[in-house]
């Protein structure tokens, strides 16, 4: 070992600084875990305080205001959600893109889908403002117009969790509809031709070639969504609906109430939330790596 | 011989109608991503008082840069330091980013290197495991002692295990036998590094870093996080501001006697920051897009 450490001296020496960071930013903030399983104080510090074992998970799951179980529903209802959208819509975005020739149009749309990639969860929030405020948005303007009664939206929850699902899959989709291209240029056009000859008209074609063909990718994007499904989006929930507490109770996902809990319940409770959530993943994970190895020909996501 | 030509005619009535389709689809969606930037651009550039009458609008109502002359007047100050923040944390962010993630991802592109697997398992599992908001914020606040620095705002972001393996796959394209030919020359790592890989892989480079400075420019978690002195907000926290305050009022939950003595930016007000803060990506974007579309897709089909 030490040899081979020698030999090749510059090259680890090379890993250090990317090694450094994460043992900073992702090993060493996992000794305080233990936090998760006492009860946390200033005074006695993470190993000096009072073991509790489980009560922590306890409280998350069964907690008399039953916000736990609450946050685990909308994390799991708004990743389920958004992961179907987005994925059919970004599929149906690459295979209609494939049939169109003009060059121009092609290029300017793509530009146009892409664009919302590049926009901050902030800038996003914006924009919703601008659809959605009371007195200004052009929602209630055509409410108004065609003769409905407006809505106050910012103080409606029931909305919200359709109006951030609408919000994720719009800034993803031109994103994720470059994916489906790139595996589509994989594909091979000498199947495409047969089956012209054959007779098979641009529907067939797609249905019978196209579709098959994307599966393996699907599935393993899918997968790869499925691994990180107790994992919300703060910058989109956070973004986009701030600290609102009228709205908080329909959008709150495990990350916003970890956050939001931190400081009122403690650094305990909020640790064991997030070890609840990152075991959850370490599982799902690996059970969709060995499930996308078995699709993928031994090839799995890592 | 009719009916094959009847046949014939058919299947192109069909294809034409998927053509059809596509062409409106297409069409549609690509509005539909555009149009809210139009719209945010629009209302930034109308009078405020049409658009407090009249509501939002994809035109301009009544043309004017008022709003703009009004921002520069009277935050003008504020919003440009934010703006060098979040300049600063950007460039020193990317900068950092790349060295460190090329570096690694060179390291483990070399074949010879034994234990590249082994540190290549230290990366990835960062992704499948990690220890949680909390003890990650606990540590950086009372053991790092982050708060209100802008360290805070740059070394929490400075390595993405996603675009070192990005990286990996490009420097794995540069053919090994001039790594070879240059050791057999005497040349150290180093200088492969520097001399070799580097050139060669200039385009991926360039995606790479963008994608960090991308990161960077939309970063507002790490502000939120850590920053509660206005003057180091970066821009986009500052924008998160403003909303976050008009959020509070326009749900109602601020009686409104008090939402009367908390003066509220203008609808052009908010529209206009936006703007700003989405100021160079506009002008960038016709030049950058490219080389996301070619990250993407070298991630996307990765070996």
């Amino acid at each position: 070992m030490f040899k081979e450490l020698k030999k090749n001296r510059q090259l680890y020496i090379m890993c250090i600084p990317a090694l450094v960071v994460l043992i900073l930013f992702a090993y060493i903030p996992m000794a305080g875990i233990w936090m998760a399983f006492t009860e946390y104080n200033i005074q006695d510090g993470i190993f000096g305080s009072k073991f509790v074992g489980f009560q922590n998970f306890k409280y998350f799951f069964t907690g008399s205001t039953g916000m736990g179980r609450k946050v685990i529903y909308n994390t799991l209802y708004i990743n389920f959600f958004g992961l179907i959208f987005g994925t059919i819509i970004p599929i149906m975005i690459a295979i209609n893109f494939n049939e169109i020739r003009g060059k121009v149009f092609k290029k300017i749309t793509q530009s146009a889908m892409f664009f919302p990639y590049f926009l901050s969860w902030v800038v996003v929030g914006a924009i919703i403002y601008a659809f959605f405020s009371t007195d200004t948005g052009i929602v209630n303007r055509f409410l108004a117009n065609s003769g409905h009664d407006i809505i106050r939206w910012y103080a409606e929850k029931k909305y919200w969790k359709g109006i951030i699902i609408t919000a994720d899959v719009w800034k993803w989709c031109g994103y994720n509809s470059i994916i489906y291209m790139a595996a589509m240029t994989n594909f091979d056009p000498s199947l495409y031709e047969a089956a012209t000859v054959d007779g098979a008209n641009r529907f067939q074609r797609i249905t019978r070639i196209t579709l098959p063909l994307l599966k393996p990718t699907v599935v393993v994007l899918s997968l790869m969504s499925i691994g990180r499904i107790f994992f919300g989006d703060f910058g989109m929930i956070y973004g986009i609906v701030g600290n609102n507490s009228l709205l908080y109770d329909e959008v709150a996902v495990i990350d916003t109430y970890v956050y939001s809990a931190m400081r009122s319940l403690g650094f305990s409770y909020t640790t064991a939330i997030g070890l609840f959530q990152s075991v959850m993943g370490l599982i799902l994970v690996t059970l969709s790596n060995k499930l996308a190895k078995k699709v993928n020909d031994g090839e799995g996501l890592f | 011989m009719s009916a094959q030509k009847h046949k014939h005619i058919r299947i192109s009535a069909s294809d034409h109608m998927v053509k059809l389709f596509a062409y409106l689809f297409i069409g549609f969606i690509a509005l539909a991503c555009i149009y809210p930037l139009i719209m945010v651009l629009s209302v930034s550039f109308s009078d405020n008082s049409a658009v407090t009458k009249f509501g939002y609008s994809a035109v301009p109502r009544e043309m004017t840069l008022d709003t703009y002359r009004y921002l520069f007047a009277h935050s003008g100050l504020r919003i440009l330091r934010s703006y060098v923040v979040t300049i600063c944390i950007t460039i020193v962010g990317t900068f950092g980013s790349m060295l460190i993630t090329s570096m690694i991802a060179f390291a483990i592109s070399i074949r010879d290197l034994k234990y590249r697997n082994v540190i290549a398992y230290i990366c990835n599992f960062t992704i499948i495991f990690s220890a949680g908001l909390i003890p990650w914020y606990y540590v950086c606040v009372n053991w790092y002692h982050m708060m209100n620095s802008y360290a805070g705002l740059i070394l929490p972001s400075i390595f993405s295990v996603w675009n070192m393996f990005l990286m990996r796959t490009y420097f794995s394209a540069v053919p090994v036998s001039l790594y070879e030919s240059a050791k057999l020359d005497g040349a150290s790592y180093y200088q492969i590094y520097f001399r070799i890989a580097l050139p060669l892989s200039k385009t991926a480079m360039l995606t790479v870093g963008l994608m960090y400075a991308l990161c960077y420019w939309n970063d507002w978690w790490n502000a939120l996080m850590f920053i509660n002195d206005r003057d180091k907000f970066p821009l986009q926290y500052f924008l998160y501001n403003i909303l976050s305050n008009v959020n509070a009022i326009s749900s109602g939950r601020i009686p409104s006697g008090a939402a009367a003595n908390i003066k509220l930016p203008s609808e052009t007000v908010k529209m206009a920051v936006t703007v700003i803060t989405i100021g160079p990506i506009i002008f960038l974007y016709p030049f950058i897009q490219k080389y996301f579309v070619d990250g993407i897709m070298t991630g996307a089909v990765k070996e």
